[in-house]
């Protein structure tokens, strides 16, 4: 009996061991090694030299311009990208959840640009921003949008829009899926009662509508936000920063400095304080998103 | 007597495993082509006829990461067996310890006195000790395209006044709708472009990376290569990201009138415009001329397993004949004396600009900062100066400071 309740008490977490073991190994170990890296000297190109910094690194990096000329980025990155990508995708999952023929059809085609690889989309927005060739330009010309070709990749006032255009593309999906599948679970009887009582589509969208869905926005958000903010994949591709810093973010730099530049020790101290600023904004926003859901 | 049998028997054994070991060798290695026409599996079979027992698993890393990946797979212990490589590269490859000396190997190599002259000194280390092995080389000219330059009556630039006149001229709008069709000249201001305007800056008097980027002479330079694109717009706009393939493309069909670059697109540019392309030194400016050295070697990583097998692969690369199938296809020059006697995978106007850039062609200073100059001062900085958001000093000062600290 003592050995049964022993086998009990024990069993789950011999069950759960290899999943935790694994996880401290492939995510908190790494992680660990990042900060306990950003508190040395390290370069890599100079592999024994491995001299403790203290916090040399951070106080360096809030004094490199090229910091907060990548924080701005990741800032505007982040603040454009998000909302634009929900907008789409909640006007795209309205769409979608009104009955039409050929419906499966566009649910289908709608998800494509989520489900190509970034790099992919990355290499065929660069053709089509091309100056030369891209159809971006041909397209404006001929409708008299401008006058000449414009280099959208190549000037850093157009290089950060363009990328975040196509990161929107790329994004929108997302939402979009996920938003309808909470409109449909949203009953029909709420809206045939809102009918009867007279209201407006507009206010059975705000009383109904947003209120059904609101849980899955908040998730969608965070989720996305979390991913914008660490992917740069699209960027390195499109422009690897360029030209000059003009789309440089954080991570891109971090990863610059780490895999180009071999300065694992500042590398990992930028990585760090982009960690540290992102799990504050994702605080702030669980807190209040959190309280307005419930 | 059971002593001696025991003895016997592990010495057999351990022949034998030496010998199994021996059988089973690989050489993982890492190249980069940016042709198509690749010629690797050829010789890999060849060499693999030739030294039955050997493997060799080679492996074409794109260009553009090509140094991130060697550097970040030394560090990771997954580096290859032997790799090609660049000089600029070596120093810090010395550096992190993952090059095998390959001096005494060299030395006693029967391919070694067929090397051209100079070679095996040019690709030595600091510490006068040689880990590279030649394996071809160019030098960089200026292409032009001569129907461009007829119809317009234009003499080739031999200086950097000439140059600006006749890049003005031949940027033009040739439909008549408002749009420039043709650039005089193909600007690489993304990674790998330091060449180009090396060739506009550092031939000037006094000018030098190394302790020789602040005088007059050398912001002059910078400030001529940004005056071309801001103020005379004779580059293409998508200059300051433009890369090989944007600039070499460009100038293929048509869109720029010159550009820089080295014998290892001729073919295709012949293949894309016949007799409508030709080659001629670049242009002398700020008092002196300077073209770049295009090297590449190949080297034995100190973590190789059998580094025997691994100099034999290279070595083998190097060796006269092999050496020609190696080129044939990177379309740059061989190394070996005898492979070069009666070249004619090129035609002759570009070998003969390149035997004509020789005299004033230089490699960029063999220190560890160069690294960081190819890959992230230079094109940072240089984009920047591009689109006007440093000035040509601020540029020249932050390569300053790299080559200063």
């Amino acid at each position: 009996m003592t050995g049964t309740r022993l086998g009990r008490s024990v069993l789950p977490y011999a069950m759960l061991s290899p999943a935790v073991i694994v996880t401290l190994a492939i995510v908190f170990l790494p992680m660990l090694q990042t900060a306990w890296m950003s508190l040395h000297d390290y370069v890599l190109f100079r592999p024994n030299d491995f001299t403790f910094v203290g916090l040399d690194n951070f106080i360096a990096a809030l004094q490199d311009e090229v910091f907060w000329i990548s924080l701005k980025h990741t800032v505007i990155w982040i603040g454009v990208t998000i909302p634009a990508q929900l907008l789409l995708g909640l006007v795209t999952a309205l769409l979608l959840n009104q009955n039409f023929p050929w419906r499966p059809v566009a649910r289908a085609l709608i998800i494509i640009p989520w489900a190509l690889p970034s790099v992919v989309i990355a290499l065929m927005w660069v053709w089509i921003y091309d100056s030369n060739y891209g159809v971006m330009n041909d397209f404006m010309l001929r409708l008299g949008l401008i006058e000449q070709a414009v280099p959208w990749l190549a000037d850093p006032k157009t290089a950060l829009g363009a990328i975040i255009l196509t990161l929107t593309w790329q994004g929108f999906p997302f939402f979009a899926v996920m938003i309808l599948a909470g409109l449909q679970s949203i009953p029909r009887s709420y809206y045939e009662a809102a009918s009867i009582d007279g209201a407006s589509t507009w206010r059975q969208f705000w009383h109904i509508t947003l209120p059904g869905i609101s849980g899955v926005l908040v998730t969608s958000v965070l989720l996305r936000t979390i991913w914008v903010a660490n992917s740069f994949d699209v960027i390195f591709v499109m422009t690897g920063g360029g030209p000059g810093y003009s789309t440089y973010t954080l991570p891109l730099y971090a990863f610059v400095k780490a895999r180009t530049n071999l300065d694992f020790g500042y590398g990992s101290a930028l990585a760090v304080l982009f960690t540290l600023l992102l799990m504050g904004v994702v605080m702030v926003y669980l807190r209040r998103t959190g309280k307005a859901v419930q | 007597m059971t002593i001696f049998k025991t003895l016997g028997l592990a010495s057999s054994a351990l022949a034998l495993s030496a010998a199994i070991a021996s059988a089973d060798s690989t050489v993982r290695f890492w190249y980069h082509f940016d042709n198509a026409d690749n010629p690797m599996d050829e010789l890999v079979a060849s060499f693999e006829a030739a030294n039955p027992g050997i493997t060799v698993e080679a492996e074409n890393i794109p260009w553009n990461s090509y140094y991130d990946n060697l550097y970040t797979a030394v560090i990771g212990g997954n580096a290859p067996d032997a790799a090609m490589v660049k000089m600029f590269a070596q120093p810090r490859l010395i550096g992190m310890g993952a090059l095998e000396p390959i001096g005494e190997r060299i030395d006693a190599w029967e391919g070694k006195s067929d090397l051209q002259d100079n070679l095996l000194e040019l690709t030595k280390a600091e510490d006068g000790q040689s880990y590279y092995l030649p394996v071809q080389y160019v030098v960089l000219y200026l292409y032009y395209r001569p129907d461009m330059f007829a119809d317009l009556g234009l003499e080739v630039p031999k200086t950097c006044e000439d140059f600006r006149n006749v890049a003005k001229q031949l940027t033009r709008d040739t439909d008549g709708d408002g749009q420039t069709d043709i650039y005089g000249f193909g600007f690489r201001g993304g990674k790998g472009g330091h060449d180009h305007w090396g060739s506009f800056t550092l031939g000037g008097d006094g000018v030098n990376l190394v302790g020789g980027m602040e005088n007059d002479n050398a912001i002059a330079g910078t400030q001529f290569v940004m005056d071309l694109f801001q103020e005379d717009k004779v580059f293409p706009p998508s200059a300051p990201n433009d890369g090989f393939q944007e600039t070499i493309g460009g100038f293929k069909a048509g869109k720029t009138a010159m550009t820089i670059h080295h014998i290892g697109s001729a073919n295709g540019m012949v293949e894309a415009l016949g007799d409508n392309v030709d080659a001629a030194p670049v242009p002398s400016c700020g008092g002196g001329q300077w073209t770049a050295y295009g090297d590449e070697s190949t080297a034995v990583l100190s973590s190789a397993e059998d580094k025997d097998a691994a100099w034999k692969w290279i070595s083998f690369l190097s060796e006269s004949g092999n050496n020609a199938k190696f080129n044939e296809a990177t379309g740059q020059l061989p190394v070996t004396k005898s492979d070069s006697d009666g070249w004619t995978l090129h035609p002759k106007r570009f070998v003969d600009a390149t035997v004509n850039s020789l005299p004033f062609a230089h490699l960029l200073p063999n220190t560890p900062e160069t690294s960081d100059f190819v890959n992230t001062v230079w094109p940072v900085a240089m984009q920047r100066a591009l689109t006007g958001e440093i000035t040509a000093a601020e540029m020249n000062a932050e390569i300053a400071k790299l080559y200063g600290n």
